[in-house]
């Protein structure tokens, strides 16, 4: 295995990482904030999962460059990933604005402590 | 070419929820009543558009509209497009239907809410959400979708945010769409990194079994039936119906049905050829049975009028996995000739058929809940008295999800009956016995809440408006019920015949 | 308590707030040609909102006008996906007609701001939205979390969700 496809799995690696960690986060955390840090992490791991498998070695970023348009990548997975970053701050900003209100509710945002639910 | 409308008619189903959605907010601001008025002409648009559509594809089959392009008979892949097929049609009537009828029965019910019209977005944009999902033929629109989707119907979920339960069921829901979205956009890569092509057609061509195809294979399977309220990931689905604001609830219901729309779309039209079917199908069938057996069981022991019916919508969510399930496991052999066609018929037919009643149940409860303020099925009685009508409309929605001859529910329940024996007897077996169950609930609650001596609980029946709301649902029931064969033949088997032919080319 | 930050921050902010603004107006109107484009260049902007935010402490009392924004900002998107309808939705009609926005491009990316057609209007009407948006949620929450003054006993919360 020579240097070069070493750095290129480096990407997917740390893919495979950041996906597991927040994994790990939003199932075993307690506190609600860190719950939503751990989507924060999924979401970070899937756009880089997205722009890495859209990365093609010597060609060039199809924006205004004065490359031959055959020389261009094809776009689809970053448009892909810009759709998911603009969804990522909406479903953020609401699950955060779900926890202010929790936090005014119930006066805490671990989990143990919101369950009214299944009474 | 002339410009024909009905050929843009998918479109507009898309367009009409969204630009009303914000018009509404923008009319409000000047007076109330023309903002309502406004979120009913959206409404209305855009079931006069899912009609339209639907006429042209039950006369002349269905096409494929194609965004952006210079004419909708161009064919761009790399373009966003839409299916308009029979499934199409039969997803977006479900949605329509549901959606006027809720659409209003919510003025009636908000009339004491001070800012409604931010009610009114959100039911919008939650509509165009599962449209854009049912009709979408690509991958990347449908992540688009299902995001706009969980975001506005846990919004909505989380409406009457001066009850903390509300929020705390939003909060459940939005974690779990949130990440299942991820894990939607994470296989959505793993297809496009392999063939590089994200249309439904372009990748039902290229599909071919390798790992990579199976993992994101499970990982849709996972998360459309979690939006599907399917069993093992259930959990959400009581609390959110439970805590939606009334009229929303049976909404909430019907983007788990979208879901499962979308699921049947992306097994039959993406993975169908490429994948092992009988496996596949074995395992919704495995789901279906859980959620069915699970669902009524857990509706038994449950108290609240508003829980029981969201456990007792999980089960019947139960009967279409199965029956679609055996379908998928049958297809392309001798079998499904015999009775698979039969049971993706049985399908089908309950998953409108459920839409509708379902709708009619949780409208009706939260009739009650609205004019007694108490959900407790120990702390109800004797309302008969004073809300006749009310009492009627639930008799009808309860027979119906009972499976009760005549009614609607019973003439597809007896076809998936059918259809299921001949896969494997003891699936019919436990189908029934669900079925017996859940008439024995709906017995209890019937008899609980609405018979015996009046106990002064209400003041007299609902408004009008909401009595028209449940009045609509009540008439298509009846009407399926009267005609199970017309929507068979008319409605439910170009439906088929489309997600079994494979997307459009 | 005091609201406001030390005038050494409100000053910088002032000075501030212009170059970000127009920033964020560059990213928008040269998104078709260059990274950037409506939701970038509404970032961009909102951030600006953020500064005032954080140093003034208070908006004044605009929370309606942005939320009239935001619906006019989409309804503006909508209608010009729908102005394509005679070809098909989200037709870009006024690609090489000549006009404002309609320049013909010549050879690869020939560079030129007016050769975007119906993009150069979307992402403005996109830009329009997303900063009115974002502003609003950003205000939101820092009335929520008592960052900002709280106004009067108010307490309808946001359940305002955007999607593009």
């Amino acid at each position: 295995m020579t240097l070069e496809s070493i750095l290129m799995t480096l990407p997917y690696i740390t893919v495979v990482v950041l996906f597991s960690l927040g994994l790990f986060t939003v199932l075993f955390k307690k506190n609600l904030i860190k719950i939503i840090m751990g989507i924060a992490l999924m979401q970070n791991g899937a756009n880089l999962f997205l722009v890495s498998l859209a990365y093609r070695r010597g060609e060039y970023a199809p924006i205004f460059t004065s490359a031959e348009s055959t020389d261009m990548v094809m776009p689809t997975a970053h448009a892909l990933t810009l759709t998911s970053i603009v969804i990522g701050v909406a479903t953020t900003a609401l699950l955060l604005s779900f926890v202010i209100m929790i936090k005014r509710h119930y006066g805490s945002i671990n989990t143990d402590d919101v369950r009214r639910c299944k009474e | 070419m002339s410009f024909d409308i009905m050929l843009h008619t998918p479109t507009f189903i898309l367009a009409m929820p969204l630009l009303f959605a914000f018009l509404t907010i923008l009319v409000s601001k000047f007076s109330k009543k023309f903002g309502e008025m406004t979120f009913l002409l959206g409404l209305l648009l855009t079931g006069f558009f899912v009609f339209l559509m639907s006429y042209r594809i039950f006369t002349d089959g269905g096409w494929i509209y194609t965004f952006g392009a210079e004419e909708v008979t161009t064919r761009n892949f790399f373009r966003i497009t839409f299916i308009a097929d029979g499934f199409a049609a039969l997803a977006t009537i479900t949605i329509a239907i549901t959606a006027i009828a809720a659409g209003i029965y919510s003025f009636g019910y908000l009339e004491k809410e001070m800012s409604s019209d931010k009610f009114y977005t959100l039911f919008l944009l939650t509509l165009g959400g599962v449209n854009g999902m049912v009709l979408t033929g690509d991958l990347f629109n449908l992540f688009v979708w299902f995001e706009v989707t969980s975001v506005a119907s846990c919004a909505l979920v989380a409406y009457e945010n001066y009850r903390g339960r509300s929020v705390e069921a939003a909060l459940k829901y939005m974690v779990l769409s949130t990440v299942g979205g991820l894990v939607v956009l994470f296989s959505i890569g793993l297809l496009y990194g392999q063939y590089g092509v994200l249309n439904y057609a372009l990748l039902s061509g290229s599909i071919s079994r390798t790992f990579l195809d199976k993992l994101a294979l499970a990982l849709l399977l996972v998360i459309f039936a979690m939006k599907a309220s399917s069993v093992p990931m259930h959990m959400w689905a009581p609390d959110a119906y439970g805590e939606a604001p009334g009229p929303a609830t049976p909404f909430i219901a019907i983007t788990s049905l979208g879901s499962l729309f979308v699921l049947f779309r992306l097994l039959f039209g993406v993975f169908g050829v490429g994948i092992d079917t009988a496996a596949i199908g074995a395992i919704l069938v495995i789901l279906g049975v859980l959620s069915m057996f699970v669902g009524v069981t857990m509706a038994l022991v449950q108290n609240d009028l508003k829980r029981l019916i969201a456990y007792l919508s999980v089960s019947q969510m139960g009967y279409m996995m199965m029956a679609v399930g055996v379908g998928l496991a049958t297809l392309n052999t001798v079998e499904y000739q015999n009775f698979g066609e039969l049971a993706m018929k049985g399908g089908l037919f309950h998953m409108i058929n459920d839409g509708v009643y379902k709708a009619l149940l949780f409208l009706s409860a939260v009739a009650v809940i609205h004019k007694t303020d108490l959900r407790s099925l120990n702390d109800l009685g004797g309302l008969a008295h004073k809300m006749p009508y009310t009492t009627m409309f639930f008799l009808v929605g309860a027979l119906s999800i009972a499976g009760i001859p005549p009614m609607s529910g019973f003439s597809s329940k007896l076809l998936i009956y059918q259809s299921v024996y001949l896969y494997n007897p003891i699936l019919a077996v436990i189908a029934l016995v669900v079925s017996i169950i859940t008439f024995a609930i709906m017995g209890k609650v019937f008899f609980n809440a609405f018979l015996g001596p009046d106990q002064g609980l209400t003041d007299g029946e609902v408004s009008n408006v909401m009595l028209s709301g449940m009045a609509i649902l009540t008439a298509v029931v009846i009407l399926f019920t009267l005609f199970p064969n017309l929507v068979v033949s008319e409605i439910v088997t170009p439906a088929i015949e489309a997600l079994t032919g494979g997307v459009l080319p | 308590m005091n609201w406001k930050m030390s005038r050494i921050v409100r000053t910088v902010t002032d000075f501030l707030v212009v170059p970000i603004v127009i920033f964020g107006i560059y990213l928008i109107l040269h998104g078709h040609l260059t990274p950037g484009g409506g939701f970038q260049g509404g970032a961009v902007v909102a951030s600006a909102t953020a500064l005032l935010i954080i140093a003034y402490g208070t908006l004044g009392r605009h929370k309606k006008d942005l939320s009239t924004i935001e619906a006019i900002g989409l309804i503006l998107f909508i209608s010009i996906a729908l102005l394509g309808i005679g070809s098909t939705m989200f037709y870009n009609f006024l690609a090489g007609t000549g006009g404002m926005f309609g320049g013909t491009v010549e050879g690869i990316n020939s560079g030129y701001i007016n050769t975007g057609g119906t993009v150069t209007l979307m992402n403005l009407a996109v830009g329009i939205e997303v900063s009115a948006a974002l502003s609003l949620i950003l205000w939101m929450m820092s009335k929520e979390t008592g960052i900002m003054k709280p106004e009067k006993k108010t307490s309808k919360t946001e359940s305002k969700e955007v999607e593009n």
